[in-house]
């Protein structure tokens, strides 16, 4: 990394920060909640890229996971009262409080795990039966979680979570992730990764042991979602069994899906647009007076018109937005460098 | 407990051929093109919705409702095929493409549904003529299960008959066996897709009639499990082989209803995970499923 590169990153993060700032002290409500969710969405987003998109491993039970992930976090946050007087826990768990992060790495932690242990037979299957089976994954937790009375109270969920997550652990977390990411990319492993997305015999035949590396792929993708699922939970403040339901993973993967499978900046883009269409297009749904026409309460049509855009984008441009290419600054240099020599001449 | 075990064999038959029938569905659209039909559960249930509609609202015979649910099924099994799968296959789309496309239709029609009609269950028409029992020996047989399952024996034998000794289905085998090669040999594809397409929302509107006499309830959102169970059962049954998706079905169906019959009732919400167990049992003891699978599929289009 050269320094007019670093010193732009910096300068951009900086600015990011400042905006940051500016709307954790002047933003309030809605708009403060979406800022909030934004990040959360992209981190989650670039977290379901890792496998579903550098390695081309379709998976949808990212919903299990960020459930597992957040149920177990909030064990250790929720205030000792309320676990007393709603839920059956074993003395240890009932008395266990602990801070946020910890809370965060032990659910993430445990996201990790079920991840690898139910997704590791899922291995053995191709195609359409592996989509098939991680649809499983995502509704056997979901039923267990509702199921599981004295530690979930089943389909009522649970209130009272504190509101750790603020705008500075997501985009920190994010802004952690985003460089994480990109290095590993840029590493042996990431390279290995990507060569199992094009052609799995050629990976295998060139020296890649494709088992261990879609493991590494799961572990490292579960982690960062399991830690969105938990930033998720500290900021909305309830969880029921239904939270990550299959409309939560189609989201995530129409996040993928518009801003292009396969790069940072096109999963934060599509969870861009994904998360301001949803927000912005939700109070429609309540009915509204327009021009005198009176327009009744339509609950469904946000994603009724999520899934029409959906197709069409998977018909007509079926690569995305980004195209499989990443945002990368030369191209801008480049533009501003040489627009004064154009002038000149 | 033998008499308790045939009575609960005799109830759940109608389930499994519920879900037999979607399994069907499923089995042939997978063997033609190499996609799940992930709105398979939504032609199943706007044909249900159809025969409420038309014998509640309309006050039509309650046969008319079952024509116009049929025809209903099909009308929309064809939407889906003209307007979403058959763009995709013409843009060679990525096969993961075509299932978030899929994915999409099926949470779309959903939706649409749920916006006009709400998610509340709304009570499914049974005409009078289908009420009453019969009893032989200690077992009661309801009229509406023996006239549904002779309407299940009837239909699966045309579809046999249909596949196995008819122009039409060796075509259809011919083309999931190998598209490409099947065309050249003077099929025209495109009307045996669309025949496919035609013959499984049909089923899928049969069933939605019988789930709707059998639970008497329509919804929006009632196309969900029997759809993922329909495919299951496709799964179990050997995908492409069509008797297979039929018995993986009754496998599915009945399987379901004895472990609710035969578990203490506090474990009978775990009814979900009893279907998934036994799907991933049956792929990690022989991933192809019970039967014979009927494809030569290697998964891209074209090729």
């Amino acid at each position: 990394m050269n320094s007019t590169k670093l010193s732009v990153s910096i300068i951009i993060i900086a600015m990011i920060g400042v905006l940051l700032y500016l709307s954790e002290t002047f933003l309030g409500g809605f708009n403060l909640q979406l800022v909030r969710l934004l990040g959360i969405n992209s981190i989650i987003a670039i977290g379901v890229n890792i496998t579903n998109g550098y390695t081309n491993i379709f998976s949808l039970g990212f919903g299990g996971i960020m459930l597992v992930a957040a149920y177990t976090s909030i064990m250790f946050t929720m205030p000792i009262s309320y676990k007393e007087a709603a839920l059956h826990l074993p003395m240890w768990l009932e008395q266990a409080q602990l801070p946020f992060l910890p809370a965060m790495l032990i659910g993430a932690v445990l996201g990790v795990i079920t991840s690898v242990v139910l997704v590791l037979p899922a291995f053995r299957l191709r195609g359409h039966y592996f989509i098939l089976a991680s649809i499983g994954i995502n509704l056997v937790i979901a039923n267990l979680a509702e199921n599981m009375h004295d530690y979930t109270q089943g389909s009522h969920g649970l209130r009272n979570v504190p509101a750790y997550t603020d705008s500075w652990w997501i985009y920190g977390i994010l802004l952690l992730t985003v460089i994480f990411v990109w290095r590993l990319m840029h590493s042996k492993y990431g390279r290995a990764l990507i060569s199992i997305s094009k052609d799995q015999r050629l990976a295998a035949v060139m020296g890649v042991d494709i088992v261990r590396y879609k493991i590494y792929s799961f572990i490292i993708g579960s982690f960062i979602v399991a830690v969105g699922g938990v930033l998720w939970v500290h900021l909305i403040q309830c969880i029921n069994p239904q939270a990550f339901n299959l409309m939560f993973v189609f989201e995530l993967i129409a996040m993928l899906a518009i801003g292009g499978i396969g790069t940072i900046s096109g999963a934060i883009l599509g969870a861009t647009i994904v998360t301001v269409f949803t927000q912005a297009a939700a109070p429609i749904q309540e009915g509204f007076i327009l021009f005198g026409l009176n327009i009744p309460p339509m609950y469904g049509l946000v994603n009724l018109l999520m899934a029409i855009i959906i197709i069409v984008i998977m018909i007509y441009r079926p690569d995305g937005i980004m195209k499989g290419k990443e945002f990368n600054f030369e191209s801008i240099f480049r533009r501003f460098r040489h627009s004064p020599e154009i002038a000149e001449k | 407990m033998g008499l308790y075990l045939l009575q609960q064999i005799v109830n759940s038959l109608i389930y499994g051929s519920v879900i037999g029938f979607l399994a069907i569905g499923y089995t042939m659209i997978y063997g033609i093109l190499g996609l799940i039909n992930f709105a398979h559960g939504e032609i199943f249930m706007i044909g249900a919705f159809t025969c409420y509609i038309l014998v509640t609202f309309y006050q039509f015979p309650f046969f008319t409702g079952v024509i116009g649910a049929v025809l209903a099924s099909v009308v929309t099994g064809l939407l889906l095929y003209y307007l979403v799968y058959r763009p995709c296959i013409k843009n060679k789309a990525p096969i993961v493409a075509v299932f978030i496309a899929s994915f999409g239709a099926s949470l779309g029609l959903r939706y649409l549904f749920m916006m006009i009609f709400g998610d509340q269950g709304r009570a499914f028409p049974a005409p009078d003529y289908l009420r009453g029992m019969h009893m032989v020996g200690q077992i009661v047989f309801s009229k509406r299960d023996l006239v549904m399952f002779v309407v299940t024996i009837v239909v699966m034998l045309i579809i046999t008959y249909l596949i196995k000794y008819t122009k039409v289905g060796m075509a259809m085998r011919a083309v999931s066996y190998n598209i490409k090669i099947a065309e050249v040999m003077g099929v025209n594809t495109n009307r045996i897709i669309v025949t496919t397409f035609i013959i499984g929302s049909a089923l899928a509107g049969i069933s939605a009639i019988q789930y709707g006499l059998n639970f008497g309830i329509v919804q929006p959102s009632m196309g969900f499990t029997p759809g993922l169970e329909g495919f299951i059962g496709a799964v179990i049954g050997g995908i492409g082989n069509v008797p297979g998706a039929m018995i993986g079905g009754f496998i599915v169906g009945i399987g379901e209803i004895l472990f609710v019959a035969f578990l203490p009732s506090h474990l009978s919400a775990l009814r979900p995970i009893f279907v998934w167990g036994l799907l991933f049992l049956i792929l990690f003891l022989k991933p192809t499923g019970l039967f014979r699978p009927n494809v030569k599929y290697e998964g891209t289009w074209g090729e």
